[in-house]
């Protein structure tokens, strides 16, 4: 096997010389793809021409614009032109993080046609059609009844089929393969979706939102001390190791492994090895997770959503299985005549995740603080500082606060004729969240080469992360997900 | 300065690292974090069957 040089200046966050940094061109390009889409409130429809994807028995029936406006384009022309603009869009925010540009928009090529691709199959009728009347619609007799969210499944794969099998080809897209930037743009985007969605039910919004704070208390509090003490007491992991792996498994994956890892003053190495591990996991979970709930939670549908927000770690995974979840579980019941309202379940999902984001940078300054006071004494220069909750804070979320209390406004605010229109304009940005969610998704796969686990040495991290993760954190996840969010169900659709 | 590391190198390294015991300071932070973890979730516990959600 050959052995692969883990370059410690080389993540991603410890880039100092760029314009911006991954988290604020997220929120820029979030921001950039809602004030678009507003414009459509005032009947300019700028954006109307992004693809979107039905489920189809005949290829014809694929792909269309999703605006009536751009009919013209035809579903092809529509699949052209959204991979155009965000090769435009993406290759400058890859200009402004200093990334090679054409090695980027060569990279992004494959990246953008291979996803949207295997999207594209996993629409198909056999593997898409839920419902006895969609199986009659398109005259089949038999489906997998994945619905068409199931796609993010098929993205999925198709990037494991890459890390896997044809890992120099991984390694050729890398330039392109960035879920964390991918599912920041969606979150911003997803913040005024939910607007919209909760605008009708604003006392069940928040209901939901301070359930949100019983989640922070389980991952920050209860989570991370378990982990931590397995880590260290059970498997013998230095200080080092356990307390990036901790963060890594019980709080928000990557980004909290990288957040500890920079306030205890480990090495950049320790969060980068980390984060690959909580990257193969969050895949294990979505491919598994989502199924459990539909099987078991369809008549609890907020439970379902609140514990993918706290079992999935990573925000990509998260919130998309909080997607895939609520398409199951929306299919389950519309088969037994019952048709809740999109967006509750995949809402509760992000408010959970994003509720725990916005504690990382507290959280490693506490740690932080505790270590270089009391375990490894740093000089006075090296101690933490306040300023690093600041900067350890993920940027994202303040794009995912702005689109919501905008969307909100929108729709609540302002006058008749206008509000009436929110929900489409908001519709449209939210194809493009779509698309963020599948470049996520087979992103994720690229970057999840399961060999890791395999590695001699690197099985004892491995096996702190089963033990903890489906030992503790997602029975603890659904118990106290049960506890806050059972007896409450989303609206009915009218 | 730029470090790098090879995969053989930390296998390496977690192989052979010798056992930190837990100070002092980490039992604290565990056992702090956990018990006012517990607390505060059967707090919000009785809040949330005290105050339900309003639909």
């Amino acid at each position: 096997m050959s052995d692969t040089t883990l370059n410690a200046v080389g993540s991603p966050r410890t880039a100092t010389n760029t314009l911006l940094n991954e988290d604020w061109l997220a929120v820029f390009l979030g921001l950039f793809i809602f004030v678009l889409a507003l414009a459509a409130l005032v009947h300019v429809d700028l954006i109307g021409w992004a693809v979107t994807t039905s489920v189809w028995g005949n290829f014809g029936q694929a792909l269309k614009a999703t605006s009536k406006d751009y009919a013209a384009l035809g579903g092809i022309g529509a699949l052209i032109a959204t991979y155009v603009a965000l090769l435009v869009v993406l290759s400058a925010g890859a200009a402004v993080l200093r990334s090679d540009v054409k090695r980027f928009a060569l990279a992004f090529t494959a990246v953008f046609w291979i996803a949207y691709a295997s999207w594209i199959i996993g629409n198909f009728a056999h593997f898409a059609a839920v419902t006895p009347a969609e199986q009659q619609k398109f005259g089949i007799n038999w489906s997998l009844k994945l619905t068409n969210e199931g796609g993010y499944i098929f993205a999925l794969i198709a990037g494991l089929i890459i890390a896997n099998f044809l890992p120099r080809f991984g390694e050729a897209i890398k330039d392109a393969v960035r879920p964390e930037l991918y599912i920041k743009v969606a979150i911003v985007i997803l913040g005024g979706f939910f607007a919209v969605t909760a605008a009708g039910k604003l006392n069940l919004a928040s209901s939901l939102i301070l359930r949100g704070v019983a989640a922070i208390v389980e991952a920050y509090l209860i989570y991370w001390a378990v982990v931590y003490f397995i880590a260290r007491k059970w498997f013998g992991f230095s200080r080092e190791w356990a307390a990036p792996l901790a963060s890594g498994i019980s709080i928000c994956g990557v980004s909290a492994a990288i957040a500890v890892g920079g306030a205890i003053r480990a090495r950049p190495v320790v969060a980068v090895l980390v984060s690959s591990l909580v990257v193969i996991f969050a895949v294990v979970e979505v491919l598994i997770l989502p199924f459990v709930a539909q099987a078991f939670l369809a008549h609890e549908p907020l439970v379902a959503g609140a514990w993918m927000g706290l079992a999935v770690k990573t925000d990509g995974a998260a919130v998309a299985a909080g997607g895939i979840t609520e398409s199951l579980i929306l299919a389950k019941n519309a088969a037994e005549g019952v048709h809740y309202q999109p967006g509750w379940i995949l809402g509760t999902a992000a408010t959970i995740k994003v509720f725990i984001d916005i504690f990382i940078g507290i959280w490693a300054f506490v740690l932080g603080y505790i270590w270089t006071n009391h375990i490894n004494v740093t000089d006075a220069d090296d101690k933490a500082k306040l300023r690093e909750i600041w900067e350890r804070f993920p940027k994202f979320i303040i794009g995912f606060v702005i689109t919501f209390f905008v969307g909100l406004y929108l729709a609540l605010g302002t006058p008749a004729d206008i509000a009436k229109n929110v929900p489409a304009a908001i519709g449209e940005a939210n194809t493009f969240r779509v698309i963020f969610f599948i470049l996520t998704f087979f992103s994720i796969g690229v970057l999840s080469n399961f060999k890791t686990l395999w590695q001699e040495g690197f099985g004892r991290l491995a096996a702190v992360y089963v033990v903890s993760l489906f030992g503790f954190v997602v029975w603890v996840g659904l118990l106290i997900s049960w506890l806050f969010f059972s007896g409450i169900t989303p609206p009915l659709a009218s | 300065m730029a470090e790098s590391y090879t995969r053989s190198d930390l296998r390496e390294e977690l192989r052979r690292a010798p056992v930190e015991p837990l100070l002092p300071i980490e039992k604290k932070l565990i056992a702090w974090s956990l018990s006012i973890g517990l607390v505060l979730l059967v707090g919000l516990a009785l809040l949330n069957h005290y105050v339900p959600a309003t639909f």
